[in-house]
């Protein structure tokens, strides 16, 4: 594309944000003392225009990261690894596996990021530079850039590597940071030489790198077990079992089931669901001795029945019943009145490495052995027209060159026993918009002017009820002459606890360590919450 | 037991921490006292001090004596940190590397594992022909080790070694053994000696007979493939891509073992997984079973769609490609490519090219929710996209193909320039005329679309992209009698004439001959002049230089009038496609970066990058100039030759040389040597242009019809 240059936004200058409390301050004020006379709107001082061709001090410039954030960037390869930070245009730290590359390609990556950028808005994850592909990931203010030349490098391994190695620093680093990296560089460089050799990755478990990369815990270990002297990779990490050590103990054994449930959904003004999906995750917190083997049941017909080409249905549900009937000790079962009801049918399954694939693919049995600590087993998809959970009925209007009103009519359509909690609904309104009034039976409403929006929190929404707002805004009488743009939409996020939309049960958790038979505990929660993406358009 | 005295004192000594001392002689001196302290805390803490500077770009090479000095202790994380060092400067100053070549032998037979590792690992990176002499031992010995981390690092270093000195490698027969650790028991092992092999074939196949040996270990790699991490998997799976099975049974059977890996959870091995199957299933009789498996990959490609955006724009890439393989696979999830609002804008445009390929054009209720999905689309900010979206509303128009729904395409459009946006004309210029070539019987509807860019009063300004411009300036050519002051828009053309781009050039040229009977004044005259003296383009200028003559010759009114009555032809459809031999490569190499770019390697192209991987990256600047400028001396020098001959094949070998000269720059743009084909294969369509362009420009009839009808296809390829 040519130049186009979109219309700097406009933004309210900071004094904005005093607003809203000179008013409640006088509201107080009016409150207490009745013969005070009410605080007239025009009292407040009309703001300035701000002057939007002097960008240094646009707010919208300042805030976009691009424009002067220091970025860092960091590092990987196929060949290569680095950290550098684009204002000073220096890596943190860079770490080459091969040496096809040349030394100094990463200092230029600055610089192509930056013309890239500078050419068109379209800023692919991967850049060709002089015949040396630079494949990024962006973590905060951190670059991840891993440099190769062969055209037959397997991107999708690199980018997923990335994201890996990001995860794993997190977890050693914390917060993954220019300051951070820079204080545990050699830590960093040990991960780095662990988890990929010659462009090749090779160990990226957490649990299991802990075990081996020496610095800062070391010395601690080695100070309580002088004997054995040296850290050495456990002999775990070759095995077929490579996520989980040997030896681990526990005074209570338990393990923690979390189903979260989130809904994506895509609704017009109307209230037409465009398309929906249910993102669905089983998280599990293993707190467990030994190896343990676990056995998962849950009501999905799909497990049982999906691939088995119809003609056996029976034989596989009536394993499932026996075994939750069955439900010894270690067991979860969940009422089973409304069994065959209940099977809802999961698509797109992906399980965490530790499940027997092949036992899923041939016998529809979920076991695997758990790594320790918290991990993700599986995640589902669901892709059925679903009603909206909170849907607001949302009218607009916009006064040219005067006001905007808002009317929002937000209703809980679930059950009446449930409750959605910590409800936000996010509303656009016009970046100059300002002078905001409210009128709400329920919960609180901010104005956020930063992110041109006002943000209505309900605490608690129980099923069924439904709650209005309205909003005024004035907009500025002087402008372009076009009309007010705020093509966003109406973003609303919540949590329903005990809930699944799809209505998946676990029915058991069958917990079996051969060697120590010990007692164990399965606990089990649900919660349903909004996905990255449940908005309402606003046409 | 030493008595209590002793071993405080020992342990007071060990944990005791010296200040550095500020001396004058600057900071390595600092580092150097540091360095040989004898208390082992401090001398740590010097070696951590150093590896800093080390990291922050300072050249602390000289202190390398002194960190040796310290590699041969105990204590593992000292050792560590000492490595580390030298394998830094293991790169840039190898011969101080000599000094440490003992430690390395020794270290290799260290009882902890872990210093058996780092010690081979260290000694196959340095290229040192002198320490390479002591290699074979530790290698051979860590390749047969008890431990399987030492093994899998062992296998690694092997193609290391080959990198550095191939004919040592081969010498030390090493190879041999790297094939029968394909042969291991540790499937993490078997998946680090294919990688290494990998490698080693890639850089030279005659070394080793790699399809060979993965045919004859299928079914270790089948059974080792449930056992292993994530990325062996990764590696495994990519060397059965490369496997091609004996019958359909054989086939068969590869599909069922690896499709339960189509629900792992990380997307590169779900990615390889659909590779390998994909590659299978063209064994495979359509049938039930067929259907099943394209369903289960089906689901495995939706799922990608809620990975990281780098991850999907990967997926969305593949799908492409996939897509026109098998076009039916994803019909029913059209929906999961819609737009979230949060998406990068790389992945949004992605997201538009699957939306309008995987569209039924048999289903008008389908196409009809895209129509309004892309509408909404279209009132996005983000010009990029906008542009796409409206470029998306005629491909869809085009492939639903019925008037009525045209007809409401064209309204949307028409209401999208009337809201006042400057910055989309130019994409629904270019979207209303591929609907009028679409249908170019249908009266009012180029009515309707020539009234409306009439109305625009100087086009010139108000349209920027060469494409946009061809289009409005063949609108004026093909309907003159729907525009009221089509002397003026001419003229305006007419002026900016040498700052316009070929494009443009030629369509204006095509316009102004066809309408010259109508145009007013000299515009003839002064185009086909400018067009001949005052561009530097051949194409132009011999275009220019037929119609010139044609016009000239002694009753050519008949000549004339055939080419002023030429038509573009219809088009069928305005969505890229890849021609089916770039379809089957690309198919071979799913998740690799060629399929990003949709530009797939072939083995020619493998060698050559060996090359120039020799010749060093760092020149490649200089190189690339020169090998530019060689190129352009040599096409120069053919049109000397041929200039004086003013033949038409002059301009079809003028195309061709360009078109060469392009492709360089594309392919220089990878990293790879040039090959004719590559460059145009990435859009299939270009590569017709470039063909029926040639052939325009040797049968002078057919000139105006072809060139005009290819502009836009033309501007994929310059």
């Amino acid at each position: 594309m040519p130049p186009n240059k979109l219309e700097s936004r406009k933004v309210i200058t900071d004094s904005v944000y005093l607003r809203p409390w000179i008013k409640q301050m006088a509201k107080d004020c009016y409150r207490q003392n009745k013969e005070i006379a009410r605080p007239i709107r025009n009292a407040v001082p009309k703001l300035k225009n701000v002057d939007h061709n002097n960008l240094g001090s646009n707010t919208a410039i300042l805030r976009n990261k691009r424009h002067f954030m220091r970025i860092t960037k960091f590092y990987k390869v196929e060949n290569y690894v680095i950290h550098a930070s684009i204002r000073d245009c220096k890596p943190i730290l860079s770490r080459r596996y091969k040496d096809d590359v040349p030394l100094n390609a990463i200092d230029k990556f600055q610089k192509i990021l930056l013309d890239t950028e500078e050419e068109s808005s379209v800023v692919p994850p991967c850049i060709t530079h002089n015949g040396i592909q630079y494949l990024f990931v962006q973590h905060n203010d951190i670059y991840i850039v891993a440099l190769a030349t062969s055209l037959a490098t397997n991107i999708a391994e690199i980018f997923t590597f990335m994201h890996k190695m990001m995860d794993i620093l997190s977890d050693y680093l914390k917060t993954v940071e220019e300051e951070s990296i820079r204080d545990n560089f050699v830590i960093v460089y040990e991960l780095l030489d662990e988890m990929m050799d010659f462009g090749i990755p090779q160990v990226t478990e957490t649990k299991m790198l802990k075990k081996y990369i020496t610095q800062k815990s070391f010395k601690l270990v080695r100070a309580a077990k002088k004997k054995r002297n040296a850290a050495r990779p456990p002999s775990e990490l070759t095995n077929s079992v490579s996520w989980r050590a040997e030896g681990i103990k526990y005074k209570k054994n338990e393990a923690f089931l979390d189903i979260i449930e989130s809904i994506n959904m895509l609704i017009t003004q109307k209230g037409k669901v465009l398309r929906s999906e249910i993102l669905g995750s089983v998280k599990v917190k293993s707190r467990l001795s030994g190896m343990p083997d676990l056995k998962l049941g849950i009501n999905d017909r799909g497990i049982f029945t999906k691939y088995l080409d119809g003609n056996n249905i029976g034989v596989p549900m009536d394993e499932s019943e026996i075994s939750s009937s069955k439900g010894n000790e270690s067991s979860i079962t969940s009422g089973g009145s409304s069994k065959n009801k209940t099977n809802i049918e999961l698509e797109d399954l992906k399980f965490h490495q530790c499940v027997r694939l092949s036992k899923f693919e041939n016998e529809k049995i979920i076991t695997f052995i758990p790594p320790d600590g918290d991990f993700e087993l599986m995640n589902y998809r669901l892709n059925t027209m679903i009603k909206p959970l909170i849907w607001c009925d949302m009218k607009v209007k916009v006064h040219s060159k005067s006001r905007i009103e808002i009317f929002c009519n937000a209703k809980a359509q679930i059950k009446k026993k449930s409750v959605a909690t910590n409800v936000e609904i996010i509303i656009p309104v016009p970046d100059d918009a300002d002078s905001p009034t409210f009128r709400y039976s329920h919960g609180k409403i901010k104005y956020v002017p930063e992110q041109s929006a006002i943000v209505w929190k309900i605490h608690t929404f129980p099923g069924g009820k439904e709650y209005a707002m309205s909003a005024e805004l004035q907009l500025p009488s002087i402008n372009d002459g076009e009309e007010p743009k705020f093509k966003r939409p109406v973003q609303v996020k919540f949590q329903i606890p005990y809930f699944t939309t799809s209505g998946i049960q676990v029915r058991y958790l069958k917990i079996n360590e051969p060697k120590l038979q010990y007692k164990s505990y399965p606990w089990v929660r649900y919660i349903t919450q909004n996905g990255d993406d449940y908005t309402i358009r606003l046409s | 037991m030493a008595p209590l005295d002793k071993k405080i004192k020992k342990f007071l000594k060990n944990s005791i921490r010296i200040a550095p001392k500020i001396s004058d002689k600057g900071e390595l001196a600092e580092l150097r006292t540091g360095l040989v302290s004898q208390y082992p805390q401090t001398r740590k803490d010097a070696i951590k001090q150093t590896i800093k500077q080390m990291t922050l770009g300072k050249d602390v090479s000289t202190l390398f004596p002194d960190v040796l000095k310290n590699i041969a202790t105990n204590d593992i994380e000292q050792k560590k940190l000492v490595y580390l060092y030298v394998m830094n400067y293991a790169e840039t100053h190898p011969e101080l590397c000599i000094l440490v070549v003992n430690t390395f032998v020794t270290d290799a037979q260290d009882p902890n594992p872990l210093i058996r590792c780092m010690a081979i690992r260290t000694m196959s990176m340095i290229r040192v022909d002198k320490i390479l002499e002591y290699i074979e031992t530790p290698l051979r010995k860590t390749l047969q080790d008890d431990n399987p981390y030492v093994r899998k690092t062992a296998v690694i270093c092997v193609a290391k070694l080959f990198q550095v000195n191939k004919i040592l490698c081969i010498e030390l027969g090493v190879l041999e053994d790297l094939s029968y650790s394909l042969s291991d028991e540790n499937p993490m092992v078997i998946a680090n000696a294919i990688a290494s092999l990998n490698e080693i074939y890639s850089l030279d196949e005659t070394a080793v007979k790699l399809p060979e040996l993965i045919s004859r270990h299928v079914d270790k790699f089948l059974n080792a493939l449930n056992e292993c991490t994530e990325w062996a998997r990764i590696t495994i799976l990519t060397a059965l891509s490369e496997y091609q099975a004996k019958d359909t049974m054989d086939a068969n059977n590869i599909i069922t073992r690896v499709k339960a890996h189509l629900q792992h959870v990380n997307p590169a091995v779900v990615l390889a997984t659909i590779k390998v199957i994909i590659k299978n299933m063209n064994y495979m009789d359509a049938g039930q079973q067929t259907e099943l498996i394209q369903k289960k990959i089906s689901s495995a490609l939706v799922s990608l769609m809620s990975t990281p955006p780098e991850l999907q724009y990967v997926a969305l890439k593949n799908i492409r490609i996939i897509l026109e393989k098998y076009p039916e696979i994803l019909t029913k999830e059209l929906r999961i490519f819609y737009i979230k609002f949060n998406d990068p804008l790389y992945v949004k445009l992605e997201k538009v090219e699957i939306l309008i390929r995987l569209v039924d054009p048999s289903n008008l209720k389908q196409c009809t929710l895209l129509l309004n999905e892309l509408k909404e689309y279209s009132m996005e900010f983000e010009p990029e996209f906008v542009s796409r979206c409206i470029l998306g509303l005629s491909q869809l128009g085009i492939k639903y193909s019925n008037e009525k729904f045209i007809q409401k395409v064209l309204d949307i459009l028409i209401e999208l320039v009337e809201s006042g946006q400057n910055s989309i004309n130019d994409g629904c210029c270019i979207a209303m005329c591929n609907l009028l070539r679409h249908c170019p019987t249908n009266a009012s509807m180029s009515k309707s679309i020539c009234s409306l860019l009439n109305s625009w009063s100087s086009p010139v300004t108000l349209l920027q992209q060469d494409s946009a411009k061809c289009n409005y300036i063949w609108l004026m050519g093909e309907y003159p009698q729907y525009f009221s002051t089509l002397g003026d828009k001419i003229n305006e053309f007419v002026e900016n004439f040498t700052g316009e781009s070929t494009l443009t050039q030629t369509s204006l040229l095509i316009t102004v001959v066809k309408l010259h009977n109508t145009l007013e004044g000299s515009v003839l005259q002064n185009v086909l002049e400018l067009a001949t003296h005052e561009t530097s383009e051949v194409d132009v200028r011999d275009m220019a230089m037929i119609y010139w003559r044609c016009l000239s010759i002694d009753d050519s009114s008949a000549l004339v009038s055939q080419l002023c009555n030429l038509h573009a032809p219809v088009i069928d459809s305005t969505i890229d496609k890849f021609t089916p031999e770039v379809l089957e490569k690309l198919l071979g190499q799913l998740g690799t970066i060629s399929s990003i770019y949709f530009t797939p390697m072939d083995d020619s192209m493998r060698k050559k990058l060996q090359h120039q991987n020799i010749i060093k990256g760092k020149h490649l600047d200089e190189l690339q100039d020169l090998a530019k400028n060689e190129l352009e001396n040599k096409t120069n020098d053919d049109i000397l030759l041929d200039f004086d001959s003013e033949s038409v094949n002059t301009a079809a070998n003028q195309t061709q040389n360009n078109n060469l000269l392009g492709d360089l720059d594309d392919l220089f743009d990878f990293g790879t040597s040039s090959s004719t084909t590559n460059g145009n294969s990435s859009t299939g369509s270009a590569a017709e242009g470039i063909s029926q362009l040639s052939l325009g420009n040797n049968n002078s009839d057919k000139t105006s019809g072809t060139a005009d009808s290819n502009t836009q296809d033309l501007l994929n390829l310059f």
